[in-house]
């Protein structure tokens, strides 16, 4: 839809809006409305100011905005916590920004159906803080859970690191409470573990990106905390003989980890200067760093041994052990901060997350490595390796200017892209199409699929005012 | 040469509550870890071995769950542990851990350094290092920083000292204490993790030891707690705002206070 063919949010508009949430609720300033202007992309040219943001409180007040959105053929971005990666909760066409924040109360905490029933705007590891008294944990959660709403996480299809055990966002999804396009109020799914009465509109909810309907209330599935934990750190010579060891810790371990995640040599390396890091990485060409977790230490100590000594059985150059909070931190800062060691190096980079079969990663790599070679910028590569969903991150050269970087970077991904689809992939596991990678959508997505989706979309959506331009244009 | 580590079980406080009424810590569901300064001297020893040969011996007294300190520190590459567990051990004060664990380096027999961390991120006091160097009778070198040189029996050592370094030299058998610079610890292998878990760990308790049952536990140490509290954090922020006073003069305040605190 052409931008001009949205209303503009006059004083009229505010008004109302202030009618509907009380003044204190809505903002128009500048200076408060920058920070709903983008997400944890650092690209400004993914940001984008919104003409009004609004605070709601509840699903009611949210339906007569969208009312009042719809009338006016204003555009309403629905905006958990903004620690996104793909500009979803970014408001391109201006708009009304819709921020969740003040929907933040934990309603109930079932234990006796082991689930807990949230407003969108709770912090996702709040919801574990509060839980932990109980003996139980949403397994669903990302790797940002420190800052992420649940409702981001819900609209996202949020993955992160324990997706090979505990799955993605989606498995612990059993009902939602949502405001639909046009304004009305709908209950989907409920307590049920089993409920085929009609089409499943919790899935279809559920990754939406923001694009079919507000969410006001999730229930979710939780499960007994794992009473052990410990993490192995594993370095490689190579990549190959790294990746060629994680379907073997299934089949010929019969563990099924909690987390495998993955880091190729220039990840390591930069990771482990940054942090001064006294690890012997200098040899490693690869790390594998993976976590068991189980219901006692006895059953734990029995995994990891037997996944270290495959490790050590199938070329691990060394296998650390941590059981323990401080070594564990230790090692997964070496994970966590890779991000931020490549930002010394250059502050413009593109967070990536193809996701291809796991046998697939090997093959991956040389594409990865030509890829990085045509265009002249590094493409560390780190991430989830037990799923298969890997941040390719490339980073802008130093020596290139910024013109060079904006004309290169497409084509480089363009061309990652195509190699993840040969490979059985896709673009993106866990952070979503947003309006980042939009454009890329007809490479690996058919017309015939694509007009599907564009067809709910215009008939749930008939004024196009919900989160658009996102994950395809209508 | 022969190394012996004393080392301390401490609850993990990276992630600790505070139970605010009380003013003391959650230890409900805390992990126990070897204090992590203590990670330190068992680096160091183990760095020592490597280069002179040798062995290191860690010890440390606490609740029979402290053998699990104890295999860390083995799974790091330590030769032997030696737990001092005992009810009478209870309660004990600096001063008697002290005494406990000087009479159990005692029976060790001959042994060239003694590497201590600095203190234990519980208690905080820093004493029992130093406390068994007195009561064995040894030189002491506290907060080294680097150990430049071991020759005929002389150690040469670096202290980190208010204002910069020192450096001092001492016959062995001796004791130090370690700060962070000495060298980052390394990590427990799953090698060192599967024969830690093998070693027989010598359990030794009070009537093992030739000692006075009435310097023992909270009753024979001379240390009383009278009361806890909670420090109050103060801060005296000042706010120079800039559109009331102006730039020149917030400028020209911010420079005096920054001069006054010596900052620059």
């Amino acid at each position: 839809m052409n931008v001009n063919q949205y209303g503009k949010v006059d004083q009229e508009v505010v008004q109302k809006l202030e009618e509907i949430l009380g003044s204190q609720f809505v903002a128009t300033d500048h200076e408060k409305m920058e920070p709903y202007s983008h997400d944890e992309i650092a690209d400004e040219k993914y940001a984008h100011m919104p003409d009004v943001v609004v605070k709601p409180e509840t699903a009611q007040q949210i339906a007569d905005i969208v009312k009042l959105a719809n009338e006016k053929k204003i555009p309403v971005t629905p905006r958990g916590a903004g620690s996104g990666l793909s500009g979803g909760a970014v408001p391109i066409y201006g708009g009304i920004l819709l921020s969740v924040e003040r929907m933040n109360h934990i309603i109930e905490i079932d234990t006796e159906n082991m689930m807990v029933v949230v407003e969108p705007g709770v912090v996702t590891n709040e919801i574990n803080e509060k839980l932990k008294d109980y003996g139980l944990f949403f397994a669903g959660y990302p790797m940002s859970l420190e800052t992420c709403y649940v409702g981001g996480n819900v609209a996202e299809n949020a993955g992160g690191g324990k997706a090979v055990k505990y799955g993605v966002t989606e498995r612990y999804i059993m009902g939602l409470e949502f405001v639909t396009p046009t304004g009305e109020i709908i209950n989907v799914g409920g307590k049920l573990i089993k409920d085929v009465t009609g089409y499943n509109l919790r899935m279809l909810m559920v990754g939406s990106e923001g694009t079919l309907g507000i969410i006001t209330k999730v229930i979710i599935k939780l499960l007994p905390v794992p009473k052990a934990q410990v993490d192995l750190l594993a370095l490689f010579p190579d990549v190959q003989t790294a990746i060629s060891v994680v379907p073997k810790i299934m089949t010929e371990g019969g563990v099924i980890p909690t987390a495998i995640e993955f880091m190729d040599k220039l990840s390591v390396h930069t990771s482990c200067e940054y942090l001064n890091e006294s690890l012997p990485y200098q040899q490693a060409g690869a790390m594998l760093l993976i976590t068991v977790d189980g219901s006692d230490e006895q059953i734990v100590e029995r995994d990891y041994d037997t996944i270290g000594n495959l490790c050590m059985d199938n070329g691990a150059q060394e296998v650390y052990v941590a059981d323990n909070y401080t070594t564990s931190e230790r090692l997964w800062s070496v994970r966590r901060n890779i991000a931020e060691a490549f930002k010394v190096v250059s502050p413009h980079q593109s967070l990536e997350d193809i996701v291809v079969p796991i046998g697939q990663i090997p093959a991956l790599m040389p594409e990865i490595a030509r890829i990085s070679e045509k265009y002249g910028m590094q493409i560390p590569c780190y991430g989830h390796a037990g799923d298969g969903n890997l941040h390719a991150t490339p980073i802008k050269n130093p020596n290139d200017s910024m013109d060079e970087w904006n004309r290169k970077l497409p084509l480089a991904l363009e061309e990652l892209y195509r190699a993840t689809l040969k490979l059985g992939g896709t673009l993106s596991g866990e952070h979503g199409i947003g309006h980042k990678r939009k454009k890329y959508m007809p490479i690996v997505k058919t017309e015939a699929e694509l007009e599907f989706m564009r067809r709910i979309k215009r008939a749930v959506d008939p004024n196009n005012i919900m989160n658009p331009g996102k994950i395809f244009d209508v | 040469m022969k190394l012996i580590v004393p080392i301390k079980q401490v609850p993990e406080t990276g992630n600790v509550k505070m139970d605010e009424e009380k003013g003391t810590m959650v230890r409900d569901g805390v992990e126990s870890i070897v204090n992590p300064l203590d990670l330190y001297s068992i680096e160091c020893a183990l760095k020592l071995k490597e280069e002179h040969g040798g062995t290191v011996t860690v010890i440390s007294m606490g609740p029979p769950k402290a053998e699990k300190a104890i295999r860390e520190a083995l799974s790091m590459g330590c030769d032997e542990g030696i737990l001092l567990t005992d009810k009478a051990f209870a309660g004990s004060d600096t001063w008697a851990t002290s005494y406990v664990i000087s009479e159990a380096i005692k029976t060790l027999g001959d042994f060239d350094l003694i590497v201590a961390g600095v203190r234990a991120t519980d208690g905080d006091t820093g004493q029992v290092g130093p406390e068994i160097a007195a009561m064995l009778d040894l030189p002491i070198a506290t907060f080294v920083s680097r150990i430049n040189s071991i020759e005929n029996g002389i150690m040469n050592v670096t202290r980190l000292v208010e204002g910069g370094y020192e450096q001092v030299k001492f016959s062995m058998p001796a004791l130090i204490t370690v700060v962070n610079e000495i060298s980052f610890p390394r990590l427990p292998t799953l090698r060192g993790k599967q024969t830690a878990r093998t070693k027989d760990i010598p359990v030794v308790k009070k009537d093992d030891l030739a000692i006075d049952s009435d310097s023992l536990g909270l009753e024979g140490s001379p240390t009383r707690v009278v009361k806890i509290m909670r420090p109050k954090v103060i801060r005296n922020g000042v706010i120079l705002d800039v559109n009331k006073i102006g730039i020149k003069k917030a400028v020209e305040e911010l420079v005096n206070f920054l001069e006054e605190k010596n900052f620059v």
